[in-house]
């Protein structure tokens, strides 16, 4: 394992993407603590404090590495991307002209990104926008101080100030999605998904610290071993595939033969990823949003703060728990298609030993899909909701919100899913040059 | 002198946007974003891109010394 790293040290070109990877994020980090123009940073520092504990914008905050609420440059961080990404793709299903654009390939593919890009930046706009009303009125981080009177986040709540501040912002989103796509043209993985595994990774050691401060030694180590056995856990069910053997015909072609390979399509049990966990907490998020805003309609705020903010109440863990799986079926029917996929395999000369070609081959295909994608979807269920019942019922754990949780779930899953997915980028370069890597 | 610097990052910071925007997206969607799909984009940057990127870096710079040059005036 140590040897692999050593050698892909070695490898000059290797290393250059690697250092290239890692210069960026330390970049994105910077930016991160860079406090946003016209942010008071003493305040916003006392202000956190006070607010330790405050769940609202808890998901966000997580994606954005703690940024969001520290008002920096890069406070959005890729939360404008991730959103309009789950837009364009949900309307790919719905616009049929969009769906014509994807399944041109590449150029149609390229052209998807592209509006991706716009959306994102309309996206950030508003984000922005609402985020430093938010911060001008003082609800996004409600704070007094000695006297009780109210400590404002901003230098002044001018226009032209809040415009600059909002137009800088923007501008960092905008940022972040360059360095990101940097990452994947020049580095090594995917840049944005790295970029989140980044301000994911980045919150570990001061909750850390805040768990052995607060709670003492013996709670942290139990805290990192069941991390450590979480994270075990989720590596084994993200591994975990099943191969469906694909037989080639032969084919001559002039006087070239082609084909007579066997391989396999592997459905994995988590075919979907960490996806259906960012869509339901993202739209279980959304009433928490609305309340905060609509603070006038005390009926509604309510309701909201009873069934939905509380993250331990039965609604809120019922409602993410049927959505999580929901979502899971509804990801992996739009990813992976049996028919499209059957179609492509009759067109080149493949089967599935012992069902014929075409449609007997797509209904087995969807067949293996949906009882495959049973354990995957309880499995997210459960990686989901466990902690947050964990956090409820084990003694003296204070009812916190589950996303500070350093091992919570959605956090360990998108951490797995990118590391795995990077280790693999690295070792099929290695792969290149050298025939062993790191997983052997 | 606040004043001035915000107006110029004002500027920097939509041309920042639309440089960033005029770049080929690169990476598609979230289905490789999570270890979905596997995706290999191998094509090489035009003589276009790569002027693009250089105005883009010096954008980047400004930028980022109007941010810093604001923070240390309002302190």
């Amino acid at each position: 394992m140590l040897t692999a790293f050593g050698r892909a040290f070695r490898t000059p070109d290797l290393r250059n993407k690697m250092l290239f990877t890692l210069g960026i994020l330390a970049l994105f980090r910077f930016g991160s603590t860079v406090p946003a123009p016209g942010v008071n940073y003493q305040h916003v520092h006392d202000c956190l404090i006070q607010n330790k504990d405050s769940s609202v914008l808890a998901l966000v905050n997580l994606f954005s590495g703690g940024a969001l609420l520290q008002l920096t440059v890069f406070a959005l961080g890729i939360m404008p991307y991730i959103t309009s990404s789950i837009i364009i793709q949900l309307l790919v299903v719905v616009i049929p002209r969009l769906e014509r654009l994807k399944e041109q390939g590449q150029s149609g593919q390229a052209k998807l990104t592209q509006y991706t890009r716009y959306l994102t930046v309309a996206l950030a706009i508003l984000q922005a926008t609402g985020i430093v009303a938010l911060a001008r009125s003082g609800r996004l981080l409600p704070c007094t101080d000695s006297t009780g009177a109210q400590i404002d986040l901003l230098y002044s709540t001018s226009v032209f100030r809040i415009i600059t501040l909002v137009v800088t912002m923007t501008a960092g989103t905008a940022v972040i999605m360059w360095l990101g796509e940097l990452i994947t043209d020049r580095g090594i993985g995917n840049g944005m998904s790295l970029l989140i595994f980044t301000s994911i990774a980045a919150r570990f050691p001061s909750q850390g610290t805040d768990i052995l401060r607060s709670r003492g030694t013996a709670t942290f180590i139990a805290v990192l071993i069941a991390g450590l056995l979480i994270i075990v856990g989720i590596v084994f069910m993200e591994q975990g595939q099943r191969r469906i053997p694909v037989q080639y015909a032969k084919r001559m072609i002039g006087r070239r033969m082609y084909g007579g390979t066997s391989t396999y399509i592997p459905l994995k049990v988590n075919q979907a990823g960490v996806i259906p966990v960012i869509f339901s907490s993202s739209l279980l998020y959304l009433p928490q949003l609305l309340g905060q805003v609509w603070t006038s309609n005390h009926t509604f705020t309510n309701f909201v703060a009873k069934y939905f903010t509380a993250t331990d109440s039965w609604t809120y863990i019922g409602s993410y728990a049927l959505l999580t799986m929901f979502f899971t079926y509804f990801y992996v029917a739009i990813t992976f298609n049996p028919v499209e996929v059957s179609d492509n395999m009759r067109k080149y000369g493949g089967f599935i030993p012992g069902i014929r070609p075409g449609r007997p081959t797509a209904e087995y295909l969807e067949y293996v899909l949906s009882r495959i994608t049973l354990p995957g979807a309880l499995y997210l269920t459960a990686i989901a909701v466990l902690p947050i019942l964990a956090l409820h019922f084990l003694p003296g754990a204070a009812a916190g919100n589950n996303q500070s949780f350093p091992f919570g779930g959605t956090s360990v899953l998108i951490l797995v899913g990118v590391g795995l997915d990077t280790s693999k980028q690295i070792e099929s370069q290695l792969m290149l040059r050298n025939y062993e890597g790191f997983l052997r | 002198m606040t004043t001035a610097l915000s107006i110029v990052l004002i500027i920097v910071s939509v041309l920042m946007v639309l440089l960033v925007l005029l770049h080929r997206g690169k990476g598609g969607g979230l289905s490789d974003m999570f270890g979905g799909g596997v995706s290999s984009s191998l094509s090489g940057s035009s003589v276009v891109e790569k002027n693009l990127d250089r105005m883009t870096i010096v954008c980047g710079f400004i930028w980022a010394a109007c941010v810093i040059g604001i923070g240390f005036s309002l302190k």
